[in-house]
Order: structure tokens, then C-alpha cells, then sequence
């Protein structure tokens, strides 16, 4: 009968999805691991992903971290970042390098083997014309353009074919490690054409690998260079999959169709500590130079009383978020520095969950519950703050929540404002908001002039809570220009304690990235604050077993 | 007919620079420029204010409006629509190279949700009250409910992770380049089953339900039961006289269609990494990068309008009574 018909081929149709739902998941399909991870091997391809495609190959105009990734194994720098992220001459383009008494002039000794992928040895006119590029205002190269404001074109040149000296108006001591930005290109390829555009899709540079090609939208592929100066590394072949989705992205990875990816808190939680999982993937967990916060505007007359930011800021119950929220991977912040940066004070103690001591505070400041609403009042005026936090993130929503019912037993009406990304940045960067919840990647070197020095108030800077302290002031220019490590070290330790004192920002937590790789990646390391990858050796150093080598 | 045309084309052109301000303006006035994206998304070492200057002069961004909308306006003139903020790419580079992927995957879902849609549409029309087509009712009803990046997922899951029957994502295998020819279509078509069923199941049950009312609004009239009191058969009533009148809505329908093959699924494109036009005007919108999303704006709104037109032509085609009402 045709109704039994329909019927029957409509729960056959159904019970499809209740297969998918059910079934067991089959093992992957990988051969068991050998134990072999001593000795490097040379050969075979690894493949790594990118979360967007990149927007150029030109490594003097970076503008994304997927853009470095590719550019870490095209180009060499003038200097590299060791893994405690300082500044180290191996498998970079410096043999040695000299910084004057004064701290104006480097000289850089180049090594007379570095060539091009095309053949051409490097020499130090090509640094010259580099250097140049980077400051050109056409170039529009706003970042690399910022490290070297200070740059005395006039007396920066090529002494001979190997030497370089870059002078400065102005000796500052994180001059040094701004040098690692400097991917030294050929003068005799990228004088030629539109500097902005032409070299979206080609790329002539000294590293390790030449480009083989790039399908926008899909993949990279680069193959090591059979002339390559340095040391080489093992990997034979480095092949980028653009994958936008996560989801997609762990798919694949299982399948072995990836071999390494960011993954998130939940994939972490979820299938880290599956057995059959753990046979073939390594999860790890890291610390990043990255942390959230809270920026208090102190243009906001409520807010400009440090007393208050304080009271405020007791009112974080920071084991419930890194508990409730981040599953204990994440760890509370005590300033403005993180526990892997040089200039860390482990003594500043964390601001302990203490919402009756911050009532007090704001009982003796005048601030009473006098209409027995439930919140705090001054002359008539509620204690009312407006947290802007970008409205697509889950944790910032999750955060703020948390956050704003602790405020409430205290008395503070905390408003939540989550807006788009392109309207949060807006206000953010311009300063127009009363509280802000966002976070910061930091830079390997610690001088916070950019965020904390009150000439750096928008729309110039990006100090954009307009904090102001002449004290604070004066240990950002000096950390700045102290060229002796040590001393350099104590100043910041001051400033550190100064500035969780002040609580310009209440800094929060650091959450770790958590990260996926297949077990046939062997040798690779994470940093001090910049996880596998960008600093030397890093991501050049691993390598496949030869019978894992397969693609 | 000819001033029926003529007479559509130039309202087309005066719709045409209507919606291009009004995209125009919505854009700019969206809090967020290029500018603050480009400085949020650097860390936190001082940018420099002559290359920002520069980026600001480059793009127009420090003139105003209506100054930017002349600019703009003359650029397209000559068919030129800019460069990309993002990666300084010409605009209609950008699209060239990802409208053909959009477009593909979308006509072969639409000719996929049609093929199998409109039969069944029109075949439980005259099935009505039955119980075969009250179930196929449910059941497209329940596929219409299903979340499209829920079944992408699930898909994904049961015949890529659990059953390597399919290809993961993407348009084409990592060894494409080294296929020959009938290969390359081989993996091209396989890469597209599991995109083109996730835009397909939604959409099919869309034409199925669309096709059956049209069919029987046409069944229902008095000229139906005319034919039938005539004695024509039953074959010979819903072929020449029921189908040719409800094609009608359905040509109507079809024709609004077409703008959306060139516009793409965000989701769909997404999850299967599918290098699109709908990612990429997700991600211009996201970044707030002008050139790009007004060149979108403009090819989407110009299909539109030519689809009507179309559509509307067709119509008149179809239906002479709209043929000698227009004169």
C-alpha cells in the first residue's frame, strides 16, 4: 500500500540521523605511533592551519598573526627571539651586532652566506631599503612604522656589503628587540611595482623555505630551500590549510587531514582526556603575553578616585571565574605585567574577593544605601557604571554577568553593554566609555608607555582610560631609556607595584591557549609567552619520524 | 513589449543609484571604521600617525561624505571599485575569483532543491487530503525546521570523521593540481555533495510547498471543473490546462531566486571552508571594509534588479494577458 510505502521510507529517511547519533565512533584510521622521537629525521610535510587566509606575503606589512606565521618560515630577521622571548643572534641574518655607549647606533655584522630563495646574497643595502620601507608613511606599515619612529634615516646605511648601522634620535632601550620585525627583503624585486600590493601572492626571502604557491582561499604551500644558507631545518614541506571553522578544523584534525590547531575551552574539556583520542594527539596548554581586563575610565568623575577602583575591583571573585568559567585554566593576574615577563613583581599580592571591605570603602567615601534600593547613593546620584564588552564573545558575556551580580550584593547597578565588534572598538579605542572589559597582547618587551603614559591619551594614543600618574610617568621614561638590563628590571618591579596600587585597569585573569597536535609532530616546544611558534628555533625545529612521513 | 522593457530598465537605473546611496550612507554611519579595526587589531606598541594619516588620505576616509560617495561613484564610472582595505587587492579581483565557487555551489543546490522539489510539489497538489502527501508535508516541514549548521555538522560528522566516504571541507583535495581532467570534476563534484545537500534539503522543501499551493489554487478554480465536465482526462486537464497556469508563480518565484546564486550562505560557506562571496562580504561587513562591501551591495542589487526584469519578462511571456495589458 502506498501509505505503508511512505511510512517505511520516512522512518528509513529518520533513522539515519539516529545512526549518526549513535553509533560508536570508528578509531581513526592512523598508524600506531612509534616510539621514536630521539633522533631528527629529514623529510615530509607538515600541515598546519590558518583561521583566515592571510592578507599578504610581504613581511614589512603584517598585519595579521596568520600573516607572520607564513612569513616565520619565508623570511629571516636582523635579530631573533630566543624561547625566554630575548633577543639572540642564531638563525638570524647578524652574525653580531654592536649597540653604541649611547645607545643611538647599531651596528650590525650581517653573515656573508644569508642568500635570497632567488640566489642573491643578502647584503646590508637590502636592510637599508628595508628599514626604509617600514618608516615610508606609502608603505602604510602603521606597526613596524611605530617601533622606529625614532629612526635617523640620515645615518642609517650599508658600510660595506656586510655591515649595517641603523642610527637613532632617541636611545631607547626596546629598540633592541624591535630589530626581530625587520624580515630583510631584496631591494632588487621589492623596488619593482606597487610595494602595498604586488607581493600578495609571490615572496623572495632568505629563510629556510621558498613559496610554492598560494591558492587564496585554501592553502599555502612551501618547500625547505636546497640552498639554504643556516642551519636547516627537517621538515621537507610546510603545507597551510585555510580552515575558518573550529568545529571543521578539530574534524580535521582527528581525521589527520591537519596536524596541529588551536582549540577551544570546550573542545579541551571535552575530549582531551578521551583515551582513543590521546593515542594519536598531543594536547597542550599554555600561557601566552596576553590577559583580560577591566579599563576604568578615569575621565568618569565616579571613577577617578583610585579608592573606588579598588573597592570595584575587590568585588571580582577570581577563583569563581577561573573555576566556573575557565575550568582552572586560566590564572588571576596581579598588575600590569604577567608572570612570564622579566619585569614581574611576584610580590604585589592579587587583590583578594573581599565585596564587605570594598562596601566599606565606599561607605566611608560617602557612598550609602540612603533610599533603600538596594544601591548605593551619593547627592541623589546612584552608583551606576556601563561596562562595554564586544557582545560576540560567550566568556566576556559569562564574565560580566558574574561580575555585575557580585556588584549587586555590594550595592553597585553594574550595566552591561555588549556591542558589535566594529562599534566595541570604536568606543574602546577612542576612550568613550565609563568600564570596558577587553584584553591585550602584549609585546615581548614589557615598556607600557603605549598604554599607561598620559601623553598617549586618544585619539593619538591608545592609553585610552586616560589614566594619569606623574610618578608613573616618570618610570615609564626611565624604564625606557635605561639601557641596563638590571636596572631596567627594578624599574619596572616599582612600576609594577605603582600601577596595581593605582588600578587603572583592574587586570583580571590570563587565560591559557590550548592547543592540538598530532603525535607525529615531534620537538615542538612552547616559549615563554609565545607558545610554539615566532620565536627561534620554534616551529623550524620539529620533526616527522620517517615512517609517519607518508604525504 | 519593447516599452514595457525600456520603461523597466530606466526605473532599474533609478533604483539602482537609490540603493547605492542608501548602502552608501547605512555603511558609514555603522559605528567603526577601518581605521579603529586596523588599530585594534595591533598590539600595543605606539602606531605610527604619518602611515595611519596615509592609510586615512588613501581610502578618502578624511573627506566627507558626500565628497566619498563622489569619489566612489566616479570610480565605478570606469568599472573600478576600489582596492580592499584589508589586503589592498583590486575589489573586482576579489569577486572574480570567488563569485564563480558562490555561484556554482548555489546553482547546483538550486537545481538540486528544484529538480526535486517542484515534482514533488506538484505531485502531492494532486495527491491532496492523502496520507502519503500529508507525511511528505511533515516531512519537508520537519526538514525546513532543521538548523542548516546543524545538519552541516552532522553530515560532516557521519560521512567525513565516522565514514570516510566524503571530503571534509573545501572546494577541492590537496592533490588537485595533479589530477587529470575527468579526475578533477570527480573531486570538484565530490567536494560538492555535502555543501550543495545543506543548502538543497531547506530549500527543496521551500519549492515543494511553494509548487503544490500554486498547483492547487490552480485546480480549485471554475475553468478546472470546466475542462473535466467537458470530459478531458484527467492526464490532458493538468497538463495543458492546470500546469501552464500554475507555472506562473512559479517562474515568478524562480526569477527572485536568481539574485540569491550570486549571493552566498555564510554559514554554509563557513563550515565548509568554501572559498565564497558570502564569507568574504561576512568578513568585509565584520572589518568595515567600504570598497568591498559596496561592490558586493552593488553586484547583489543589480542581480536583483535584472532578475526581476527577467522575471517580469517571463511573466509576460507566459501570460499574455500581462503581454497586452502593458502596451
Amino acid at each position: 500500500m502506498r501509505s505503508l510505502r511512505t511510512a517505511f521510507a520516512l522512518s528509513l529517511f529518520l533513522s539515519l540521523f539516529l545512526v549518526a547519533g549513535c553509533s560508536k565512533e570508528q578509531p581513526l584510521p592512523q598508524q600506531p605511533v612509534v616510539e621514536d622521537d630521539s633522533t631528527p629525521v629529514d623529510g615530509g610535510t607538515v600541515i598546519r592551519r590558518l583561521q583566515a587566509d592571510i592578507n599578504t606575503l610581504n613581511p614589512l606589512l603584517i598585519a595579521s598573526k596568520y600573516d607572520h606565521y607564513v612569513a616565520a618560515y619565508l623570511f629571516t630577521p636582523l635579530l631573533q627571539l630566543d624561547a625566554n622571548l630575548l633577543p639572540t643572534t642564531a638563525g638570524s641574518l647578524t652574525d653580531k651586532y654592536e649597540v653604541s655607549p649611547d645607545g643611538k647606533l647599531y651596528t650590525f655584522h650581517l653573515n656573508p652566506k644569508a642568500t635570497f630563495s632567488d640566489g642573491t646574497p643578502v647584503r646590508a643595502s637590502d636592510a637599508v631599503f628595508s628599514l626604509k620601507k617600514i618608516v615610508d608613511p606609502k608603505s602604510e606599515s602603521a606597526e613596524f612604522a611605530g617601533w622606529f619612529e625614532k629612526l635617523d634615516a640620515a645615518g642609517t646605511k650599508a658600510v660595506d656589503d656586510h655591515t649595517l648601522v641603523v642610527a637613532f634620535t632617541e636611545a631607547r632601550a626596546p629598540q633592541l628587540v624591535s630589530f626581530n620585525g625587520v624580515r630583510v627583503i631584496p631591494e632588487h624585486v621589492y623596488a619593482k611595482g606597487d610595494f602595498k600590493s604586488a607581493f600578495g601572492m609571490s615572496a623572495v626571502g632568505s629563510g629556510p623555505y621558498r613559496l610554492v604557491r598560494r591558492v587564496p582561499g585554501k592553502e599555502i604551500l612551501l618547500e625547505r630551500r636546497s640552498d639554504y644558507w643556516g642551519v636547516a631545518p627537517h621538515i621537507q614541506n610546510v603545507l597551510f590549510k585555510i580552515i575558518g571553522d573550529d568545529n571543521t578544523a578539530w574534524n580535521a584534525l582527528k581525521r589527520g587531514d591537519i596536524d596541529e590547531t588551536i582549540i577551544g575551552s570546550d573542545t579541551w574539556m571535552n575530549e582531551s582526556r578521551r583515551p582513543e583520542l590521546q593515542k594519536t594527539i598531543n594536547f597542550r596548554r599554555f600561557y601566552t603575553l596576553n590577559y583580560n581586563y577591566i579599563g576604568w575610565s578615569e575621565h568618569d568623575a565616579l571613577l577617578a578616585d583610585k579608592r573606588v577602583r579598588r573597592a570595584l575591583a575587590m568585588c571580582v571573585d577570581m577563583q569563581s571565574v577561573i573555576d566556573g568559567l575557565y575550568h582552572g585554566t586560566a590564572r588571576a593576574m596581579n598588575g600590569p605585567f604577567t608572570p612570564d615577563q622579566w619585569s614581574y613583581n611576584p610580590e604585589v599580592p592579587v587583590i583578594q574577593f573581599n565585596p564587605e571591605g570594598a562596601r566599606q570603602i565606599l561607605n566611608s567615601m560617602g557612598w550609602q544605601d540612603t533610599d533603600g534600593d538596594g544601591i548605593l547613593d551619593k547627592d541623589h546620584k546612584p552608583f551606576s557604571v556601563e561596562i562595554i564588552i564586544a557582545g560576540g564573545s560567550p566568556t566576556s558575556v559569562a564574565f560580566t554577568q558574574l561580575y555585575q551580580a557580585e556588584l549587586k550584593k555590594v550595592g553597585i547597578d553594574l550595566k552591561i553593554s555588549p556591542l558589535d565588534g566594529g562599534a566595541f572598538i570604536q568606543r574602546l579605542v577612542s576612550g568613550n566609555f565609563q568600564a570596558a572589559y577587553a584584553s591585550w597582547d602584549l609585546d615581548p618587551d614589557p615598556d607600557p608607555n603605549a598604554i599607561y603614559h598620559s601623553s598617549q591619551f586618544p585619539p593619538g594614543g591608545q592609553n585610552f582610560v586616560f589614566y594619569k600618574n606623574p610618578a608613573a610617568d616618570a618610570l615609564i621614561d626611565q624604564g625606557r631609556h635605561e639601557l641596563d638590563h638590571t636596572k631596567r628590571v627594578a624599574i619596572y618591579r616599582q612600576l609594577h607595584a605603582l600601577l596595581a596600587d593605582d588600578q587603572p585597569y583592574t587586570w583580571t585573569v590570563q587565560v591559557s591557549l590550548k592547543w592540538a597536535l598530532t603525535k607525529r609532530i615531534k620537538n615542538a616546544k612552547e616559549s615563554k609567552g609565545w607558545g610554539f611558534f615566532f620565536w627561534y628555533p620554534g616551529e623550524l625545529d620539529w620533526w616527522i619520524p620517517k615512517s609517519q612521513q607518508g604525504r | 513589449m519593447l516599452t514595457y522593457v525600456v520603461r523597466r530598465l530606466l526605473y532599474g537605473v533609478l533604483t539602482f543609484f537609490g540603493i547605492t546611496i542608501a548602502i552608501f550612507v547605512l555603511v558609514h554611519s555603522v559605528p567603526g571604521d577601518p581605521l579603529s579595526f586596523y588599530i585594534g587589531s595591533h598590539g600595543m606598541g605606539s602606531l605610527s600617525h604619518a602611515a595611519l594619516d596615509e592609510i586615512r588620505h588613501e581610502h578618502h576616509l578624511d573627506l566627507p561624505i558626500v565628497q566619498q560617495y563622489g569619489w566612489w561613484l566616479r570610480g565605478i564610472v570606469t568599472l573600478d571599485f576600489g582596492t580592499s582595505f584589508i589586503d589592498h587587492r583590486p575589489v573586482t579581483e576579489l569577486i572574480a575569483e570567488k563569485l564563480p565557487s558562490t555561484f556554482i555551489l548555489n546553482f547546483v543546490a538550486f537545481l538540486v532543491a528544484a529538480l526535486i522539489g517542484v515534482p514533488i510539489g506538484l505531485w502531492s497538489a494532486t495527491r491532496s487530503g492523502r496520507t502519503s502527501e500529508r507525511a511528505s508535508g511533515v516531512a519537508f516541514f520537519l526538514l525546513y525546521s532543521l538548523p542548516s549548521f546543524w545538519v552541516a555538522l552532522l553530515l560532516m560528522d557521519l560521512f567525513s570523521v565516522r565514514f570516510h566516504v566524503l571530503p571534509l571541507f573545501g572546494m577541492t583535495s590537496d592533490n588537485y593540481l595533479d589530477l587529470g581532467l575527468t579526475s578533477k570534476l570527480a573531486d570538484r563534484a565530490l567536494h560538492l555533495i555535502l555543501p550543495v545537500v545543506t543548502l538543497a534539503y531547506a530549500q527543496m522543501a521551500i519549492y515543494a510547498r511553494f509548487s503544490k499551493s500554486a498547483l492547487t489554487e490552480v485546480i480549485r478554480q471554475d475553468f478546472i471543473t470546466t475542462a473535466r465536465a467537458k470530459g478531458a482526462t484527467s492526464a490532458a486537464v493538468l497538463w495543458h490546462h492546470a500546469l501552464r497556469n500554475a507555472l506562473i508563480p512559479l517562474i515568478t518565484l524562480l526569477g527572485l531566486t536568481l539574485p540569491y546564486l550570486v549571493s552566498g550562505s555564510v554559514i554554509v560557506e563557513e563550515i565548509f571552508q568554501w572559498d565564497g562571496i558570502g564569507r568574504l562580504y561576512f568578513d568585509a561587513i565584520s572589518q568595515r571594509d567600504y570598497p568591498t562591501i559596496l561592490a558586493l551591495s552593488v553586484a547583489t542589487a543589480v542581480a536583483t534588479l535584472l532578475a526581476s526584469l527577467l522575471a517580469d519578462i517571463l511573466y509576460a511571456l507566459a501570460d499574455p494577458r500581462i503581454r497586452l495589458e502593458g502596451k
